[in-house]
């Protein structure tokens, strides 16, 4: 019985601890500042122990059956720490109450463990030999414990997962103590009972965990996700909140659609109301079709050629309700043709030419979208362009990427081109750039559409003035062969966000 | 349907054992373009057709190589038609030979071309012509894309193939004072491609000592600064720095100072270089064509190929060298060309393997790998997502003597070579087994030459490249090492010493 008895003890320290790690690494993960988190949680957890140590001098009788119930509490309670803090922290404001509650809740049980345990077998071993052994064997599962949480609990199981199986320890611990300690019981039927309905609940748990941290991760995204798929290419997540609908791709904001209207308005009107007679027009990039939706403003269109990767995205803007809403049915226009395919090999083997080229790629993220912002890439696209042609380039924001703005802006220039910058303020983005590039001389217009909602005629002219704090700066042009645009683009937002 | 017991305990049992094993999936393969059959027949003198035919050409090209293919280029150039090129293998290119699949051609040797400098006027001359070289700006699409080689050590991927990180400030220091040297040596302007042009005698001490003997004189002991003199070493010559001519070892690093980031490469190697070349002299070229004998015959040469003898005024021999002896009527055993063996391999990914964080690139390097590596033949794709590719995976057989490693292409089988490649590749990916679905190797005894103390400066070496006599010798290996700049060369400046004498005509 003595070797059952330590193990006993073992296997206790070490859930205590676990609950106290899980506690610890969920603050931090969620509120940051883990010094803070694992300071203020461990020092509730040894003050609660100290309650609890306190409290037991409160019991008198039954104290196996004491026992028996304090593990299927740490159980039941442990177990699911891990779940309900997650939860509360996406559906609730209460989420450091209820934590500094569970660790103090879980501390102060696990204060009584140890003290009743070891009046529980103190008629059995000498006092000496017991405080030894029960103090050994509860140092031994805390070592155990705090090696096997970073190595193995937190890579491969994860918190809840972890929290629930130390918590199934803890009730079994609980069953097998209704054996070790059965003379010293009333009737353990009914506990035998309530441990096998606790360790259903929490293999039942621990099968549902994904989910459980999946509904919790969604509400994290702040706002309701009305559509999420991932395609062959990208994630694609769309949330709302109240009227406010936004498109994330590999979780980069895309749009908001209460201002995106600054961004796309600006991205075609200065260029294209500057072109005379404009027929043809070619999007590359732009799948969610409000690009297309200010281009058919223009009734002298006669066709919008629009090139994008992924056919979910196009599809998506095509059929979808609330973007239909959003877009104006643009996709539907008969003046309208979508072609799914890879933007360079298709400037590459296409050989129409277009009166006005509108390129809105996404950020560049990694060399793979970088190959999109290079002099070979612009030198395919310019040779689309017709006789009064001109191109408009969306290159991230001159003010948070100062140096990957001008950085495109010379790119542009080394593909042979005469480059406008120019920049907007989209408050979700911020200051954002974009280039107007072209063969010949470009002048701002003097017409627009009628019922536009940011870009007038007088606003222009600031448009294509940049204060000092986002002037050019001389940079590199950015080249297949050497990619500086990707290294500047990730610099650029390093510094910011450090 | 009744089941017996045993019949469900076999099933069962079964079941167990399939689960148990590793879901590998099977890997298909084999040898390909094996030419040492041929190669053996001309050693071993073996019997040949007596000729039948009798076909007179002004000029016989023996060897379809870049050499040969480059003297058909230049004669096609210089509007000479009466030649023919005869050709051992299938297909032409040697070691610029390359294959092709669904999923993209790729190389089975040389897979680049340094961008080069201003005395490597050929290569000049035949990029320009291609559209490689506009004006004076190289063509960024054939420039090698960011982000371009990367080498596996501590566990770890760093960026670039000379080694960055863990250096300790000794390392630092005899990396800079090894540069240093370096750019001494460049600037004596006697290390040049055309290696040839700048060959000065101020140097040949460095040509009697290992590579490795100079460095240990320099005071150049870093662990991490020799072996990435060996992987060079290796790379270019097949051979470690011990068994290199120190004055090799200098020029691999001394020739070079580009002026645009290169290298210069496509996804078939340099067997678009090839292609462009057949695409004008293709006519010209036989394949399937092996030359068994070369005799004088009056002021000429007589080519034996199959059943007809070739009469020539002038036979440019673009083959390996070493093959001269066995083919030539009354030359002598030859001393001083010594070649590395090799064996590279095509595997076709299905699926790429999982990166964790660092960028693909197209050279990849692993650290104490005995092999070199691989390149990946998508990684010139425009396209922005790539899901399949074809790696092509080099080996230069360089720790044991040539001809043991030789002995070992013959008589180990493909699977064996297979496990290797994998073996060496899961220390860096290793989920590479469920990746890849073929693996094809070819295997090269001879495959470049080797610059041995001594090679660089030998008499015999210098005396077959002098191009004084009907037989004139073009393969790279006469300048003691095998690059595509010096198989151009020779190839070059053999057709243009037939044209200075026969005056142009055709």
């Amino acid at each position: 019985m003595g070797i059952l008895l330590f193990i006993t003890v073992l296997l206790i320290a070490a859930c205590g601890l676990i609950y106290e790690l899980i506690a610890g690494t969920l603050a931090s993960y969620l509120l940051g500042d883990s010094v803070l988190q694992f300071s203020t949680i461990i020092g509730c957890y040894l003050f609660a122990m100290g309650i609890g140590s306190a409290l037991s001098r409160y019991i008198h009788r039954g104290l196996a059956y004491r026992f028996v119930w304090i593990e299927l509490l740490l159980g039941v309670i442990g177990g699911f720490s891990s779940a309900l803090l997650f939860l509360a922290f996406a559906y609730s404001q209460g989420f450091q109450i209820l934590m500094y509650a569970l660790v103090v809740v879980i501390g102060t049980l696990v204060g009584l463990e140890i003290p009743i345990l070891m009046r529980i077998v103190r008629e059995r071993y000498h006092f000496r030999d017991v405080v030894a052994h029960v103090l050994t064997f509860d140092y031994l599962g805390a070592l155990g414990a705090s090696l096997l949480f970073p190595i193995l609990l937190v890579p491969y199981l994860g918190l809840v997962r972890s929290a629930m199986l130390f918590g199934l320890v803890n009730v079994a611990v609980a069953l097998w103590s209704t054996f070790l300690f059965a003379r010293q019981l009333p009737s353990t039927h009914a506990l035998r009972a309530v441990c096998v309905v606790l360790i259903c609940a929490l293999a039942a748990g621990l099968s549902q965990a994904k989910r459980i941290t999946a509904v919790a991760e969604d509400n994290i995204y702040a706002d309701e996700i009305i559509f999420a798929r991932d395609t062959r290419y990208q994630h694609i997540v769309l949330t709302r909140f109240k009227d406010d609908i936004r498109l994330f791709l590999n979780s980069h904001l895309q749009f908001s659609s209460r201002d995106e209207y600054r961004y796309h308005e600006a991205l075609i009107h200065p260029g294209l109301s500057a072109v005379p007679a404009p027929r043809r027009v070619l999007v590359l990039g732009g799948g969610d079709g409000l690009a297309v939706r200010e281009i058919l403003k223009y009734p002298q269109v006669e066709s919008v050629t629009l090139v994008d990767l992924d056919p979910e995205m196009t599809r998506l803007f095509s059929t979808h309700p609330m973007l239909l809403g959003l877009n104006q049915k643009s996709f539907q226009s008969p003046r309208v043709h979508i072609i799914n395919a890879d933007a360079f090999p298709w400037v590459d083997s296409n050989t129409d030419s277009f009166d006005f080229i509108v390129i809105d790629f996404p950020d560049p993220t990694n060399y793979a979208l970088g190959k999109l912002y290079t002099t070979a890439f612009y030198k395919a696209a310019a040779r689309h362009l017709s006789a009064q042609g001109l191109m408009v380039v969306q290159s991230t924001s001159p003010m948070f990427a100062r140096d990957s703005y001008w950085c495109i802006v010379e790119t542009l220039k080394q593909a042979g081109l005469h480059t406008y910058p120019y920049h907007v303020y989209v408050p979700s983005f911020g200051e954002w750039g974009f280039v107007i590039a072209s063969a010949h001389e470009y002048v701002t217009p003097t017409l627009l559409p009628t019922g536009l909602r940011f870009v007038a005629v007088d606003g222009l002219p600031a448009m294509f003035q940049f204060p000092p704090d986002m002037s050019p700066i001389p940079m590199p042009p950015n080249r297949l062969n050497d990619q500086v645009l990707v290294r500047a683009y990730d610099q650029d937002w390093k510094d910011i966000s450090h | 349907m009744r089941v017996s017991r045993r019949k469900f305990l076999h099933a069962g049992s079964a079941a167990l054992v399939g689960l148990s094993v590793k879901g590998d999936r099977p890997i298909a393969g084999s040898f390909v373009n094996d030419s040492f059959q041929l190669g053996h027949k001309l050693r071993d003198r073996s019997s040949f057709p007596v000729a039948r035919s009798v076909e007179k050409r002004a000029v016989v090209i023996v060897g379809g190589g870049i050499a040969g293919l480059s003297a058909a280029w230049r004669l096609h150039k210089r509007d000479f038609k009466d030649f023919v090129l005869l050709e051992m293998n299938e297909q032409a290119g040697g070691n610029s030979r390359w294959g092709e699949n669904e999923i993209t051609a790729y190389p089975w040797g040389a897979h680049y071309i340094p961008v080069p400098g201003p005395k490597a006027t050929y290569v000049r001359e035949l990029l320009e012509e291609f559209g490689v070289l506009r004006g004076a700006v190289w063509e960024e699409r054939f420039l090698c894309f960011t982000p371009q080689d990367r080498l596996f050590l501590y566990g770890r991927w760093q960026e670039g193939i000379e080694p960055a990180i863990g250096l300790s400030a000794n390392d630092r220091e005899q990396f800079q004072r090894l540069e240093d040297c370096i750019h001494t040596f460049r600037e004596s302007g006697e290390f040049t491609i055309p290696m040839e042009r700048g060959l000065s005698s101020h140097s040949a001490d460095l040509d009697r000592i290992p590579f490795n003997d100079w460095l240990q004189s320099q005071g150049m002991n870093s662990k991490l600064l020799k072996w990435y003199m060996n992987y060079c070493c290796r790379d270019d010559y097949g051979a470690l720095a011990s068994d290199t001519s120190a004055w090799a070892g200098i020029h691999y690093f001394a020739s070079r100072d580009p002026d645009e980031k290169g290298p210069i490469t496509w996804p078939e190697g340099n067997g678009w270089i090839v292609k462009r070349l057949l695409e004008r002299v293709g006519a010209f070229v036989r394949t399937g064509q092996m030359a068994h004998r070369i005799a004088k015959r009056g002021s000429g040469c007589s080519v034996f190929s199959g059943e007809t003898e070739y009469q020539a005024e002038f036979v440019i021999f673009a083959a390996p060298t070493f093959l001269a002896p066995y083919l030539v009527e009354g030359m002598a055993p030859l001393h001083d060309f010594e070649y590395s063996p090799w064996l590279t391999a095509n595997l076709t990914l299905d699926r790429l393997p999982a990166n964790h964080g660092a960028d693909a690139t197209w050279d990849n390097v692993v650290m104490d790998s005995p092999t070199l590596g691989y390149v990946d033949a998508m990684h010139q794709t425009l396209l922005s997502r790539v899901e399949r590719t074809v790696w092509t995976f080099y080996w230069a057989l360089a720790e044991r003597p040539p001809a043991v490693n030789r002995q070992s292409l013959l008589d180990k089988d493909w699977s064996y070579w297979k496990e290797a490649i994998l073996h060496d590749l899961e220390r860096v990916h290793p989920d590479i087994r469920r990746c890849v679905s073929r693996i094809d190797i070819m295997r090269f005894g001879h495959a470049m030459a080797r610059p041995r103390p001594g090679a660089i400066f030998s008499a015999e070496r210098r005396k077959l490249a002098s191009l004084n006599s009907r037989l004139l010798f073009a393969n790279s290996d006469l300048s003691g090492f095998s690059i595509f700049e010096e198989a151009q060369y020779r190839g070059v400046r053999a057709a243009e010493k037939v044209l200075d004498i026969l005056g142009g005509r055709s």
